[in-house]
């Protein structure tokens, strides 16, 4: 058989311990899966949606309500990026909590942070081009918020709306990124993260000395419980799109008023609520990126886990790294329940 | 100087130029993107006859969002973007709340609860010689 990039990611055997359930959770296999599906869904959605401000919420409502199937790609589009967000999120934690980061991973975990927060502004691109009565707010305030960055602000600004009112304009700017600019990273990204997995000895587990169980799985059983978590994805997926409908509103026609919908998209109501506090340099931009830099900088800055311990739960040598993360989680999650509260 | 072999010569020339068309295409995509292609946001408007606000009264413009006076002392205007982070405030009371971060400020546009630290900006009113009413943001 000629060597593939799918032969490449399933090797003929693999430690059994690398494909257990409870230890990888499945996540980045579901990640990838959700990928496809976004490609895929917003490929179908290209075919109606017109990317100029006079027409585009008007194009998502025929996508919607007139496209035979149109709510169903929608739908199906809008739950797995929501999706994405959590799984990428998971499988973060999975990697951090169990201490695969450290090298030779480090590489990899630094490629799939950047995947991640790729994803995070994909889903926020994707969120404007709605372009209806409800994205007025959050575009407002997040494109004022890159004006508050010293000496570049102004700069950053213009380059992501390109001029104009952000309301009235910015739309072609943000479709593009959506579509190519942050697109194609991703794919590039993304087969190089998939790629150095396999290159890095797979999924981190202790080496083969330290292990109390030695057993292997061959490929047929890998692709076995892979096509068992994408049904259960799938099935997941068409239920949410069957019974919960993406959010849509009203055409925006001009500034709409006060009282329309202000609120951040929910992976963004953390910042809100932290925005009420004051400086919005310090609270929208400086906090945002210093967690990001801590989370960058974690296999740099804690202590080397034990290899012993590599691979498995929560081990002791890693503790710090466990503690400051979760304190970010437990933060970043009261902050979005106590903005759902107000 | 005649220790720079014509091997090595080549390799840091090489080097160079990499870098430079590097930087010259960083260079050349910022000032690409820097461009604006969409008209500068619009700085005056034309508010109609006069006569429309009479004395004495108050008027809640929503384009762009703003509250006018007619009063004794003659025509005022006050801007009503929030000066956070840029939503339009809701006229309530007393005074104006911001839908965004919950900033207040009084009927006079002072700030009475953060994380606005700026006041509402006057807007200039001008009368054309035929009692029109123009509005300037600027
Ligand atoms: S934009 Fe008004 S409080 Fe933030």
């Amino acid at each position: 058989m000629r060597p593939s990039f799918f032969h490449h990611l399933h090797p003929p055997t693999i430690p059994a311990a690398q494909a257990r359930w409870r230890y990888t959770l499945g996540a980045g296999g579901t990640a990838i899966f959700l990928m496809i599906i976004l490609g895929v869904t917003g490929i179908l959605e290209m075919f109606y949606y017109a990317p100029n401000p006079q027409d585009a919420a008007l194009s998502v409502q025929t996508i919607t309500y007139h496209v035979p199937l149109g709510w169903l790609v929608r739908n199906l589009h809008y739950w797995s990026a929501q999706l994405l967000l959590i799984v990428s999120a998971i499988h973060l934690l999975r990697v951090i909590f169990t201490a695969a980061y450290h090298r030779p991973r480090r590489f990899n975990y630094l490629l799939g942070l950047a995947l991640f927060v790729l994803s995070i502004l994909l889903d926020f691109t994707g969120y404007i081009l709605r372009w209806d009565m409800d994205i007025c707010w959050p575009l407002t305030t997040g494109t004022n918020l890159l004006k508050t960055i010293p000496w570049i602000g102004n700069f950053l600004f213009r380059v992501a709306i390109g001029g104009g009112e952000a309301c009235s304009t910015a739309l072609l700017r943000f479709y593009t990124w959506h579509i190519f600019g942050l697109t194609i990273l991703v794919v590039i990204l993304g087969f190089w993260h998939a790629f150095r997995v396999r290159r890095d000895g797979g999924i981190a587990v202790p080496p083969a000395r330290l292990r109390a169980d030695n057993t292997r799985i061959s490929r047929n059983e890998l692709v076995r419980r892979e096509v068992l978590a994408v049904l259960i994805v799938g099935i997941l997926l068409l239920l949410l799109s069957s019974f919960f409908p993406a959010p849509i509103a009203p055409a925006m026609t001009g500034k709409p008023s006060a009282v329309e919908n202000a609120r951040a998209p929910w992976f963004f109501l953390w910042v809100q609520q932290m925005l009420t506090w004051g400086d919005p340099f310090i609270f929208g931009v400086l906090i945002p990126l210093g967690v990001l830099a801590l989370l960058t900088l974690i296999p740099y800055i804690f202590p080397k886990p034990n290899e012993a311990e590599i691979g498995s739960w929560f081990p002791k040598s890693n503790r710090l790294a466990q503690i400051v993360v979760s304190v970010i989680v437990i933060l970043v999650i009261f902050l979005t329940l106590l903005s759902y509260a107000n | 100087m005649t220790n720079l072999s014509r091997r090595d010569f080549l390799k840091l020339a090489r080097a160079g130029f990499l870098w430079l068309s590097g930087a010259l295409t960083l260079g050349g995509l910022i000032r690409f993107l820097d461009f604006e292609p969409n008209p500068a946001p619009k700085t005056e408007f034309d508010l109609g006859p006069a006569a429309n606000y009479p004395l004495p009264s108050r008027t809640l413009l929503a384009d762009p969002p703003a509250v006018l006076w007619h009063t004794e002392s003659g025509f005022s205007a006050m801007s009503l973007a929030c000066t956070h982070l840029g939503c339009t405030l809701e006229d309530g009371a007393d005074g104006f709340t911001c839908p965004c971060h919950a900033s207040r400020f009084d009927a006079d546009g002072r700030v009475t609860h953060g994380p606005a630290a700026q006041p509402l900006s006057a807007l200039r009113i001008e009368m054309t010689d035929d009692n029109n009413l123009i509005l300037h943001t600027d």
